[in-house]
């Protein structure tokens, strides 16, 4: 039905006239359908199931290698002296980096009234939850006595006797991180409470009316609800904006509270949240690009959607790789000889290529978005959002291989991940898009009642005269 | 378009419903309502439709200042939190807070502690936020007479739709629905309150009961154990390190192999591997005896290359040892009053009788490193003054603010203590007998119920406090003493 519509290009900018953000004529009804299609069908695309088989078959081997890590000890790693911060610390903020922008399309764009976040918000915050417990998962394996790790958090404990220690980073990454999964999580639950209800009530079985009606919470879409719900929403946001922006700050402290050169810096919080922000978005189009292709969300998201992260990838591009070239600029004019020669070392020392590939794929590929064309294509979106991806997971990997050459010339090393790490690594991926995948199948992957209230807004902007004049007996 | 519903006697009107096919008609038909004084209605809708609370003449909502009051409350306790196991250390009502004491830094600094106080608040905020909404909402609601009327399932979709409640002083079933369908609306329906009925099936009281006493089964067999002593071994859910795979040091190896059991890790079935030839034990390797432990080079050359060294230790064994030789050494005394039990003293005495060491040669005269001067023996009272003369007195004469305290208490018969000695009777006096390696010894070593002082005072100090004994001692010698040099001695010589 819908896609019988041509597919609009929304992306031209025309001053005179709002460009739509839902195309293919679809009314509201259409809308429901389209964004339910999966999730009601009795046979989901083979595809669906090809990707499924696959990522589940990686996360058994991770949950494998999980019970190989506990019995063995964090030996089955890489990490060792110097380097004792190898693959797991790399893996956790590079996932906890992604996990920020979910929140920052929910939130932050929410409070700036950016109407087209709309139709992503809600697959970039299920992508947030997902990355998050990806990332928690790797400090969470490497605490070495995994069975006491509930001595993270400041429950009393006669056995120990003790308290956490309030003033350490890796301490405040606890709470930051597990805040950050929790309001990440009440979030996106709250928004699809609306969107549960429209599916309860769309149901045509038993058992699917009975979990998505407890899921649902008996909601009615009452004035009176959504008054309160609205209120809510805008307070979860203003809540949500500056945690998100504190939560990579506080991982950036796990380096910048040490006293090691090349990490004892200020500039990291702000480029960790740059950087945080990047990858993020570009973890959004390699999924969403797909998903919209395969499961004809075309005239929800479009093309403009895409083009708008595009830009975002590109400023906060530019911003990532201001960061790097103000960092060797600081190294220089600090004229401290060990900041000097971390910063020789991470460009120029055994890891030049890390660095070279982390410099090509940050700041140099994210420049082809400056073309419309490119920003506009699919492919070549995809394209440099792995790339990006790549990139920013190296970045991490050049920052803690700083360790390698520490104050002790005897001790330097080259770090060599073992096979572990590196099928934790993509297992961590498996785990991902697993779960990823059943989101898709099961949940409402596109705001329905926000995308309903943005299409009003548009019409009602077309009229160009608000409502009052509007009504029609 | 009024649709009619069979209306039998028992049943009860919720109320009137009216739907509409956009939003503004909606909004315009609220507005209608409000003006014609209807105060209980509402109007569902699939997605917020702004203007419509105004409409309606619903109030806003307190939600934010709930959120608020829960943010401030989350500040408090997330300092305080922080303050009370960080920065406290007293008993508290529950559990006693534990104080870090890291680079010197105090233990509750405000910037330190931002990040978990803010991060205390924005996840208690998110939860007053969204429990604050529901509970506003009463939700979950999962029984509402709305959820029985098919047309009702577009309000989640693509219909708008008003009820009429008939909770509303003025509601009137008829005139409901014709306000309704003059304010536009396309579909009119009654609705009816659900009188099904609301009890629980009995299988699933008994099962929900049965489940709640298995429920309180836990808590009661953990507070059970808590309460009582037990005798049996502690369950180890997990080894937790109380178990090590390792030998203890002089016990036996393991046999390598069943067969062939002179087959060891290491020779002679050792747990461990013997020292290599060649290996510098740990400690002073070239140890000054005579300025750190008061005693001739020559003579303690000579004894630890025929004996063990271990007779060389302790100046107090051997001090007993003397004591049971019949020599008449009075009883020196230091502050042990209580932990002197009168059983130990037997049992010291029982071992120094078997193995009764040799007195070792004192050196006689202040060892080389020892400035014999004036300033020398000005900081010997100084230490004199802070150590010694709690007992033994300023004077030396063993009245110190101790041992009168305590022969008050002795002579009430509250504690046993034997008095500070004189340190002006003729033994000790005696050059000969107690020469200034003996003063150092003691002093290091302790001697009888006097306590060592090796851990307190300085090597250097400890000889000066010798220096300031000898001084005093001068002050107190009747006629000429046959050696006059006790003090002079060494400084003649240096």
């Amino acid at each position: 039905m819908s896609t019988a519509w041509p597919l609009v290009d929304n992306s031209i900018e025309n001053p005179s006239r709002r460009a739509p953000l839902i195309t293919g004529g679809l009314d509201y009804d259409g809308v429901s359908d389209v964004v339910s299609d999966l999730a009601e069908m009795e046979k989901p695309p083979r595809i669906w199931y090809v990707l499924l088989a696959i990522s589940a078959t990686i996360t058994l081997i991770l949950g494998g290698l999980i019970g190989l890590l506990f019995l063995k000890g964090v030996g089955v790693w890489g990490n060792n002296n110097p380097v004792y911060w190898g693959w797991p610390i790399v893996n956790f903020v590079f996932w906890v980096g992604i996990g920020h922008a979910g929140t920052l399309i929910s939130a932050i764009l929410f409070l700036f009234r950016q109407h087209w976040r709309t139709s992503i918000n809600r697959a970039a915050e299920a992508m947030t939850i997902f990355a998050v417990i990806c990332a928690g998962m790797f400090p969470g394996i490497h605490i070495g006595r995994v069975w006491v790790f509930y001595w993270l958090f400041p429950i009393p404990s006669e056995h120990l006797s003790m308290w956490p220690q309030f003033r350490s980073p890796l301490l405040w990454d606890v709470f930051a991180v597990s805040t950050y999964f929790t309001v990440s999580l009440l979030f996106w639950y709250m928004g699809m409470v609306p969107d549960l209800a429209t599916f309860r009530d769309r149901s045509k079985t038993k058992v699917r009316k009975m979990i998505y009606g407890i899921l649902s919470l008996g909601w009615t879409g009452s004035a009176r609800h959504w008054h309160r719900y609205e209120s809510a929403y805008v307070i979860l946001a203003a809540l949500a904006t500056p945690l998100v922006l504190s939560v990579h700050t506080i991982v950036s402290f796990d380096f910048a509270i040490s006293i090691v050169p090349g990490w004892h810096t200020t500039i990291f919080p702000p480029y960790f949240v740059a950087g945080a922000i990047f990858s993020g978005f570009a973890m959004v189009i390699t999924l969403l690009v797909p998903m919209r292709a395969i499961f004809n969300l075309r005239h929800v998201i479009t093309v403009r959607h895409i083009e708008n992260m595009n830009k975002i990838i590109m400023v906060t591009g530019l911003m990532v790789g201001t960061a790097y070239a103000i960092e060797f600029f600081i190294a220089w004019y600090s004229a401290n000889e060990f900041e000097m020669f971390a910063f020789m070392n991470r460009s120029f020392g055994p890891y030049w290529w890390a660095y070279v590939t982390m410099f090509t794929c940050n700041v140099l590929v994210p420049q082809l978005f400056w073309f419309k064309r490119i920003r506009t294509s699919m492919v070549w979106s995809v394209i440099i959002c792995l790339l990006v991806n790549v990139g920013m997971w190296f970045e991490r990997f050049v920052i803690v291989m700083t360790l390698n050459r520490d104050y002790l010339p005897s001790s330097w090393a080259y770090f060599k991940p073992t096979w572990v790490d590196v099928m934790m690594l993509i297992g961590s991926f498996g785990l991902f898009f697993t779960l990823f995948l059943l989101f898709c199948r099961f949940l409402p992957v596109v705001a329905m009642s926000e995308v309903k209230g943005t299409m009003t807004f548009q019409r009602n902007m077309a009229r160009a005269g608000g409502y009052a004049g509007d009504h029609q007996p | 378009m009024i649709h009619e519903t069979s209306q039998t006697a028992d049943r009860k009107p919720a109320g009137v419903l009216g739907q509409f096919e956009t939003a503004d008609e909606l909004l315009h038909a609220c507005e209608q309502a409000r003006d014609a004084g209807i105060k209980r209605m509402d109007a569902y809708t699939p997605f917020p439709v702004h203007g419509i609370e105004r409409a309606m003449g619903v109030p806003r909502t307190i939600l934010p200042f709930f959120v608020l009051a829960v943010g401030l409350g989350a500040c408090a306790l997330g300092l305080g939190l922080q303050w009370y196991t960080n920065g406290t250390e007293q008993l508290g009502p529950l559990w006693s807070g534990y104080q870090f004491k890291i680079s010197g830094k105090p233990y509750f600094s405000l910037p330190a502690n931002i990040p978990v106080a803010f991060e205390v608040i924005v996840l208690s905020s998110a939860f007053a936020a969204f429990l604050g909404m529901l509970i506003l909402n009463r939700l979950p609601m999962l029984a509402n007479p709305l959820h029985r009327i098919p047309r009702f399932k577009r309000a989640t979709n693509d219909r708008f739709f008003l009820m009429l409640e008939a909770g509303d002083e003025s509601f009137d079933l008829s005139a409901a629905r014709e306000k309704l369908a003059g304010w536009g609306a396309t579909e009119i329906e009654d609705v009816w309150l659900d009188n099904t009925d609301h009890k629980l099936p009995a299988f699933l009281q008994t099962l929900g009961m049965l489940a709640l006493v298995l429920l309180m089964v836990p808590p009661v067999l953990v507070y059970r154990a808590r309460g009582m002593t037990s005798r049996e071994t502690r369950l180890h859910v997990n080894p937790d390190m109380d178990f090590q795979v390792r030998y203890d040091p002089q016990s036996l190896g393991p046999i390598d192999n069943d067969d062939d059991p002179t087959q060891y890790l290491f020779e002679h079935q050792r747990a461990a591997f013997a020292a290599v030839p060649g290996t510098v034990a740990r400690g002073p390797i070239d140890e000054d005896v005579e300025y750190l432990r008061g005693i001739e080079a020559e003579w303690f050359d000579q004894q630890t290359r025929v004996a063990a060294p271990a007779v060389l230790v302790s100046g107090r064994r051997q001090e007993k040892g003397r004591q049971e030789e019949g020599k008449q050494e009075e009883k020196t005394s230091e502050q042990e009053e209580s932990q002197q039990e009168p059983g130990s003293e037997l049992t010291g005495t029982a071992e120094a009788e078997e193995e009764a060491p040799p007195e070792p040669d004192w050196i006689q005269e202040f060892p080389s490193q020892v400035d014999v001067s004036e300033t020398t023996l000005l900081r010997g009272q100084r230490m004199f003054n802070i150590y010694c003369s709690v007992c033994h007195g300023y004077s030396g004469d063993g009245n110190g603010l101790v041992n009168q305290r305590a022969m008050a208490l002795t002579i009430n018969g509250n504690a046993g203590w034997t008095t500070a000695k004189s340190l002006y009777d003729a033994e000790t006096m005696n050059p000969e007998k107690n020469p200034v390696g003996r003063i150092y010894d003691t002093i290091t070593n302790g001697r009888a119920t006097m306590g060592p002082y090796a851990t307190r005072i300085q090597p250097a100090d400890r000889w000066a406090i010798v220096l300031y004994v000898k001084s005093l001692h001068e002050t107190r010698r009747d006629a000429p003493h046959p050696d006059p040099n006790a003090v002079t001695q060494g400084e003649t010589e240096n």
